[in-house]
């Protein structure tokens, strides 16, 4: 299972970097949610893996470790921040440059 | 119990949902508001560096529990100056901006204080995810800040910056992740203890989250090749930002400071960094930027190419991980911050009264009070290429007294061309912008005092700085000291238990 | 303490000119000449000491740390340098009174005068290396302001910027060298440094040192090949030229090579190195002079010449020779002055300085002409003139002289060479100007004597010329061996001063000089069309401004192709810089990658849900340009990456994932509203695959991590938080313990980046105008029927029951999955989609609330919570917790975390609104927009 963890994680940050390297903002912006994606998973990851024991107190038996899960919710809510904010930027670049390039460069489109 | 190191968190953020409160109102009460918070701001600092300057490292254990396992704030000399700097530079960026610039967009105090809180934070805490979450708040008050006022190339460069940065917290978290997978701990104090005492197996994955960890704090600091973002940033952002700014990149230097000399130290499991990067990176940082500063043609940029070169100056310190280098970085540090941020405000006012030219090199009308600002860029161009007597020459100085001249080639070599490049391109600057002028005067009309006033007094810090070198270096030196004896601050963190 | 008085009273006394202008030019003057007989009066104390040979001291410490203290220490050479320095400082100021325009700025004038005559005492009284630098370099500025006096000039502004650049260059240098100098010896002292002689010559960082410290000697005495910047330094005003640049200043260079003569001659490297400098700037300059026709150029010459001659003197290395250099730097300092001042008087009387027009002027000037006569006589070395004493003195040492063995005639052969080309240009400067004619239509006509005040100053330097070379026993006898001492810090070798010494050869080459000279310049007319025709000087100042221009220039280029504004480019970088921090160490380690952790076992449905999430992940970029199909293959990865949640234990990141998932979709969709919907290919082939090797390697290399560490054990704090979360933190789901209590403080900065965040957006849409394309990609128009009525119906009927979960989602969060932030986003989305099927104008009828206030209140509920502890004097953020009962729903616990979670529940649900419904509004303003046009 290790295997497969650690390549879906592989997968999908070369998807998200190959994405950020595009030229146009909507890519960009669609990389950067494949790359938070794999950031999360792979922070979540760092609890190792863990089957069916969700960590709730007062049970004997040991449990997934909690912290890497707050990190992860408290990454996942500042990560939807982020996308929302770069997202409507990428609109209002379009507004001032008047195209949808990451440079401006081109014409109107 | 003492609350006191709370006020530099708490007095923005309240100060920035009041005026969330008041968006709608328009800036007249948000200005109070601000203004009020960041004098407070001042005055806390100082308070607090007077408590860090006994020596105590002071801990303020968050919702009472105890390090390791809950967050805890950490005040040492170190985080008090760079407190005291930051509320300085905000208190007069913000008297500048009050005279119109906030009013180019509505939200302008509310991002302003957002955006000390989250320098502040990164300042004051220490645990490692939770200097993530400030690096968060701090980058996106800036994002809105660098906006400010919108603009073609405003935009392009704030896209940039975004986009850049949204990678580097990525990175950041996978470097946090792996540093936790093996250590199993976030906070800082902690984490200098488990890396020490890691065992050897580990040292693959540490060594790559120290190394992760550089190329992030690289990239706020704008190290070599990390750098490219901030030219056409900060040379494009409305003035008191583009102040408020020349402290930013000292956030990233304040973290590569702490990491690299608590948890990742040159004689530790993971010495990739202190060993062997950042010397040699610091010292390309300061001659790209040097050649930025030769090339560039607009006051503005050059400026902002200071900021580079100043970045490479500290870390060339820093670089060392001995007391003299960092003594000397940590006396340079306020100085290049200070000077960059009153020339930033001044090139505005320079510009204001050249009408089309604006900062531009070329051919323009004169200035309407050339005299005025004339003196003042003179001095400011005297501090900041580092000529006698003002505080740039003592920092340098410090910096070149700190390396063994049998191995100084190098250093001295690249510092003193920097130098070299600095009077030559400032001397060109202040020759095409005062004296080579055509026509008559811009109709602009004269810069009011409450303008001049917040960037001479920036300015005059580093006269101050001059005269007080002696007190100030023994503070520095004290500082340097503190860091690399980390024991202190690892026993503070610790040892301290949490009240009943 | 009066040394230190000595140097502040000019610098401080340079504000009061400025001040004092407004009362008047004489006044202004006035005030600059009584700083400077102050600073004369505390000399005197100081100097009969120093004239009892007990050199006087000062010391303060200032930045011990940097080693720089205040040190102040007057010797002979001091002393000779502070009398040069005020003295003909005041004869400066008041030849300048008359001499400056109506239009010029006198008080700015007199102001930078006295700062740049500060300065120099510093240089002259400094007993401390770095100090004297500061003092040095404070020189090099107050020269920049002086030469660029009148801006409005390109040659003032250029000639002062080529002065700055080349001396402050010199000045770094020379701090090098002397941090260099303090290392070896251990003490910036001088007086120290001068007594460690041996040990500095023997010290393998000798040649650094020296060569270094040399080119900041050089570079201020304008030395060969650094000569240049001095000539173009003449665009100031004469009175400047005639202090700075021909009296004092320039001396500033051979004075460091006086002051640490003990400490670092006597070397091979010493001798040929500043000896050799010293003689081809001697000729070469004084071989220029003889060609220059503006008055002031063939001056400045003729100073670059005496310099070198003064610098050679002390490459000699023989002590009579440095006494000789020590009475020349006298000598040179008068006549010069005197020469500078006459040439002033003639331009401002004439209008012009060049000899080719300037003629005959004995006629209108006679006074003025009998003065620069009898100076430029010093200047060529005539006989009871003292200019004739130091070059006989010269001649001599050149004579004796043993390191060049069989070539040691060369050195006296040079000396009489340069000897003749000072009496030729002199005779020019004498008979050009004087005699020879007619002036030639000069731009003032006729000219006459300046007014009375203006030639006092010539007058007394011209007989200072004639006392001291017929009576120098008398008058220059005692400084000059006082300074001669302390130049060779021990016994002066015994020389006499007479002015006849019989026929001896020194004599001879005087003469050979004299009837040499008046030849040359007899013959000058060949001599100008032979130098045109076979050697043309190339133009230094050209070369120079060149060379700045095109440093100037390539660094933009560079600059420009490193930083090119490319976002692609910067990213790249970035992620390069990542790639290799994360190969490095399992490149360079020697630790295994794989742990000891026994691997798990895996089962079909997880590896089908990661087949699904890379297999959509992948499709997310096949489609990038297809985007809306992207964003909804992109929203299946999400969906799958909640599902993994669930599969490894942490059901509150599933339905966080989830509800975050519906909005960001949303999100993207309408955002894609405004975007083309359909991307094109951008990228060359070349580019493609450099992105794809960089993004192969990052994933390979975040995945080589996560196996390292997903097979690693390892110790965790976590075991703390699951003992500690019911008693200490009052709940069971220790997950959203930790969120609201242990690192609480972390979810506090968390709703503040989306409080930010939120109001980042709202003012990115403000005045935001795009136009929305009036059909999808595939041209059909967009449904005519905005809001279908059925969905209405349902989400209204939906609406409550969504509002009832999320309540009991967030009440229930403090024990299980849940609480507020999940809360939250269910609300908004309940919300949303009222918004989506019955449109805005609906919703604003019915639901007035502005989400600014609401999000304030949500941080600052949160935010006061945590300060509620402070009443019980405990630590921000600590909670407490009690037990009530709610009908229907149960048991429940109230916490103060409780109320700290409403905090983000508003939050979240007042950011989410904002932005999706101003995004919606947008729609709305562009559609109206549409249907306007």
């Amino acid at each position: 299972m290790e295997a497969i963890a650690s390549l879906t994680i592989a997968v999908l940050v070369a998807c998200g970097v190959y994405l950020v390297l595009r030229a146009r903002t909507f890519p960009v912006v669609l990389g950067l949610s494949l790359l938070s994606y794999a950031v999360n998973l792979f922070l979540f990851f760092t609890g190792r893996l863990v089957t069916g024991a969700p960590p709730l107190a007062g049970g004997s038996a040991p449990t997934a470790d909690p912290i890497p899960q707050a990190l992860v919710l408290t990454a996942i809510v500042i990560g939807f921040g982020m996308t929302a904010f770069v997202m409507i930027l990428a609109l209002r670049a379009r507004g001032e440059l008047g195209n949808d390039h990451v440079d401006g460069r081109g014409g109107k489109s | 119990m003492n609350h006191w190191i709370m006020a530099p968190l708490l007095v923005p953020l309240l100060a920035g949902v009041l005026n969330l409160l008041l968006v709608s109102r328009g800036p007249g009460l948000q200005r109070t508001i601000s203004l009020v918070a960041t004098i407070v701001m001042t005055a806390v600092a100082i308070h607090l560096m007077g408590m860090a300057a006994e020596d105590e490292i002071v801990i303020y254990q968050l919702g009472n529990w105890a390090a390791p396992f809950g967050i805890v704030l950490v005040l040492d000399r170190l985080s008090a100056l760079l407190l005291l700097l930051t509320a300085i530079v905000g208190l007069f960026s913000l008297i500048y901006a009050a005279n119109g610039d906030d009013r180019r967009g509505r939200d302008f105090h509310v991002l302003f204080q957002l955006q000390l809180l989250g320098i502040n934070g990164a300042f004051l805490t220490g645990d490692l995810f939770n200097l993530f979450v400030f690096f968060e708040i701090l980058l996106i008050a800036s994002y809105g800040l660098a906006l400010h006022g919108f603009g073609t190339k405003r935009t392009r460069a704030s896209l940039h910056y975004v986009v850049l940065n949204l990678i580097g917290s990525s990175l950041f978290l996978i470097a946090v992740g792996t540093l936790y997978a093996v250590t199993g701990t976030l906070n800082m104090a902690d984490l200098a203890l488990k890396v020490a005492a890691s065992a050897p197996e580990q040292t693959t994955l540490l060594r790559v989250s120290a190394l992760l960890l550089l190329v992030v704090f690289g990239l706020k600091a704008a190290l070599l090749p990390l750098h490219l973002w901030l030219p056409a940033l900060y040379g494009n952002a409305i003035a008191p930002v583009a102040a408020l700014f020349a402290i930013m990149t000292k956030v990233g230097v304040y973290a590569i400071l702490r990491t690299y000399t608590l948890i990742f130290p040159a004689d530790g499991a993971a010495p990739d960094v202190a060993g062997d990067w950042l010397l040699p990176l610091a010292l390309l940082t300061l001659a790209v930027g040097a050649v930025g500063v030769l090339g560039s043609q607009r006051l503005r940029e050059l400026i902002a190419y200071m900021v580079v070169v100043s970045v490479g100056t500290l870390l060339a310190g820093i670089g060392q991980f001995n007391v003299g280098g960092i003594t000397a970085a940590l006396y340079y540090l306020p100085h290049t911050t200070l000077v960059t941020a009153g020339l930033f405000l001044l090139a505005d006012l320079i510009a204001r009264q050249r009408g089309s030219v604006g900062d531009h090199f070329s051919l323009g009308a004169p200035l309407t009070q050339p005299t005025m600002l004339g003196v003042l860029f003179f001095l400011s161009a005297v501090a900041a290429a580092g000529m006698p007597p003002l505080s740039g020459f003592i920092g340098k100085l410090l910096l070149l007294k700190s390396v063994v001249p049998e191995q100084a080639a190098w250093l001295w070599g690249i510092v003193l061309t920097g130098s070299l490049a600095g009077l030559i391109a400032l001397s060109r600057a202040g020759s095409r912008i005062f004296w080579k002028t055509e026509g008559e005067r811009a109709t602009a009309g004269r810069a009011s005092p409450a303008t001049i006033i917040p960037t001479a007094l920036l300015l005059a810090m580093s006269v101050m700085m001059t005269l007080f070198a002696a007190p100030i270096t023994r503070y520095a030196e004290a500082t340097a000291i503190q860091l690399l004896s980390p024991q202190q601050y690892i026993g503070a963190v610790l040892s301290l238990e949490k009240l009943p | 303490m009066n040394l230190i008085l000595i140097i502040l009273l000019p610098i401080l006394g340079a504000l009061l000119p400025p001040l004092a202008i407004r009362f008047g030019r004489s006044a202004s003057a006035w005030t600059a000449a009584a700083v400077t007989i102050a600073a004369l009066m505390l000399t005197l104390a100081p100097l009969t000491a120093v004239f009892n040979h007990t050199p006087v001291e000062a010391y303060w410490t200032w930045l011990p740390q940097a080693g720089l203290d205040i040190q102040l220490r007057m010797d002979g050479l001091a002393a000779l340098f502070v009398l040069l320095i005020l003295g003909i400082g005041l004869l400066v100021i008041l030849y300048a009174r008359y001499y400056l325009s109506e239009s010029d700025p006198m008080g700015r004038f007199y102001g930078m005068l006295l700062l740049f005559m500060g300065a120099m005492l510093g240089i002259a009284l400094s007993d401390h290396l770095i100090q004297l630098l500061i003092f040095w370099e404070l020189t090099s500025l107050s020269s920049f302001l002086l030469i660029s006096y009148w801006h409005h000039r390109t040659d003032a502004r250029r000639g002062a910027r080529m002065a700055l650049a080349i001396t402050g260059a010199g000045g770094l240098a020379m701090l090098a060298g002397f941090l260099l100098l303090g290392h070896i010896v251990g003490s910036y002292q001088i007086s120290v440094i001068l007594n460690a002689g041996d040990l500095i010559r023997a010290h393998p960082l000798y040649t650094p040192t020296l060569l270094l410290i040399l080119a900041g000697a050089f570079t201020k005495s304008a030395q060969f090949p650094f000569h240049f910047w001095l000539p173009h330094a003449m665009a100031a005003p004469t009175p400047v030229s005639a202090y700075l640049h021909s009296a004092t200043m320039v001396k500033a260079g051979v004075f460091m090579l006086a002051r640490l003569y003990p400490a670092l001659s006597g070397t091979e490297l010493w001798f040929f190195v500043v000896g050799g400098t010293g003689l081809i700037t001697l000729l070469f300059a004084a071989y220029t002079a003889l060609f220059k026709h503006d008055l002031k150029g063939l001056l400045a010459y003729s100073t670059i010449s005496h310099l070198g001659l003064i610098t050679l003197l002390f490459g000699i290395g023989t002590p009579l020779a440095a006494v000789a250099g020590v009475f020349h730097i006298i000598n040179h300092a008068i006549f010069k002055a005197s020469l500078f001042m006459a040439a002033g008087i003639i331009d401002h009387e004439t209008g012009t300085r060049d000899m080719r027009l300037i003629n005959g002027m004995w006629k209108y000037l006679p006074h003025t002409a009998t003065l620069a006569m009898v100076a430029a006589g010093s200047m060529a070395g005539v006989p009871l003139l003292n200019g004739f004493l130091s070059k006989e003195m010269f001649f001599a040492e050149t004579l004796y002289l043993k390191e060049l063995g069989s070539f040691s005639w060369l050195l006296p052969a040079a000396a009489t060479l340069a000897g003749v080309f000072a009496v030729a240009y002199s005779a020019r400067f004498i008979h050009d100007v004087f005699f020879n004619g007619e002036p030639v239509n000069l731009p003032k006509y006729p000219p006459h004597e300046p007014p009375r005040y203006m030639k006092i100053p010539v007058e007394i330097l011209v007989a200072l010329c004639l006392l001291v070379g017929i009576l120098p026993g008398v008058t220059v006898a005692p400084i000059l061996a006082l300074a001669a001492g302390s130049v060779l810090n021990g016994p002066v070798p015994d020389y006499s001063l007479a002015i006849w010494h019989g026929f001896n050869t020194p004599f001879m080459m005087s003469l050979v000089a004299l009837a040499g000279g008046i030849t040359l310049y007899s013959q000058r007319q060949r001599l100008f069309d032979l130098r045109d025709r076979v050697f043309p000087m190339p133009d230094a100042r050209a070369l120079f401004w060149h060379a700045i221009e095109w440093v100037m220039e390539a660094a933009h280029k560079a600059t420009a192709l490193l930083e090119n504004g490319s976002q692609q480019r910067y990213a790249a970088l970035l992620l390069l810089s990542a790639v290799g921090a994360i190969a490095l160490p399992f490149l360079s380690g020697e630790a295994a990658l794989t742990g000891t952790l026994p691997l798990t076992p895996i089962d079909g449905i997880t590896l089908l849900g990661a087949l699904v999430m890379m297999m959509s992940a992948l499709t997310v970029v096949l489609w990038q340009r297809r985007r809306l199909a992207a964003v909804i293959a992109l929203s299946v990865v999400g969906l799958v990456v909640s599902l993994s949640f669930v599969r490894w234990s942490a059901p509150d990141l599933a339905l966080t994932q989830l509800s975050v998932e519906v909005v960001t979709i949303v999100l993207l969709l309408l955002a894609l509203f405004f975007l083309p919907q359909q991307g094109m290919a951008e990228s060359s082939p070349l580019r493609r695959g450099r992105d794809l090797l960089l993004a192969l390697c990052a994933g390979g290399g975040v995945g080589l991590i996560t196996w390292g560490m997903l097979t690693r054990p390892y110790e965790t704090i976590a075991g703390y938080y699951m003992e500690n979360s019911l008693p200490g933190g009052g709940g069971a789901n220790v997950v959203n313990v930790i969120l609201v209590d242990f690192r609480g403080f972390d979810t506090l900065g968390e709703i503040t980046v989306l409080a930010i965040a939120a109001i980042g957006i709202y003012a990115l849409l403000d005045k935001l105008h795009l136009e929305m394309p009036a059909t999808d990609q595939n041209g059909r128009r967009w449904a005519e029927e905005r809001h279908p009525v059925i969905l209405a119906q349902i989400t209204r009927f939906l609406l409550p029951l969504a509002l009832l979960v999320s309540v009991y989602l967030f009440l229930r969060g403090h024990n299980a999955p849940g609480g507020g932030f999940i809360a939250g986003l269910v609300s908004a989305v309940a919300l949303i989609l009222q918004y989506m099927a019955s449109g805005i104008d609906w919703m604003q009828e019915r639901w007035r609330v502005q989400y600014h206030p609401v999000i304030a209140s949500g941080v600052l509920i949160a935010a006061s919570t945590g300060a509620g502890s402070w009443l019980f004097d405990h630590p921000y953020l600590t909670t407490a917790f009690g037990h009530f009962h709610l009908p229907l729903a149960g048991e429940f616990e109230l916490a103060t975390a409780m109320l700290f979670d409403l905090g983000v529940y508003l939050t979240v649900v007042g950011v989410v609104m904002l932005i999706l419904a101003n995004l919606g509004k947008l729609t709305q303003r562009c559609a109206d927009n549409r249907e306007t046009v």
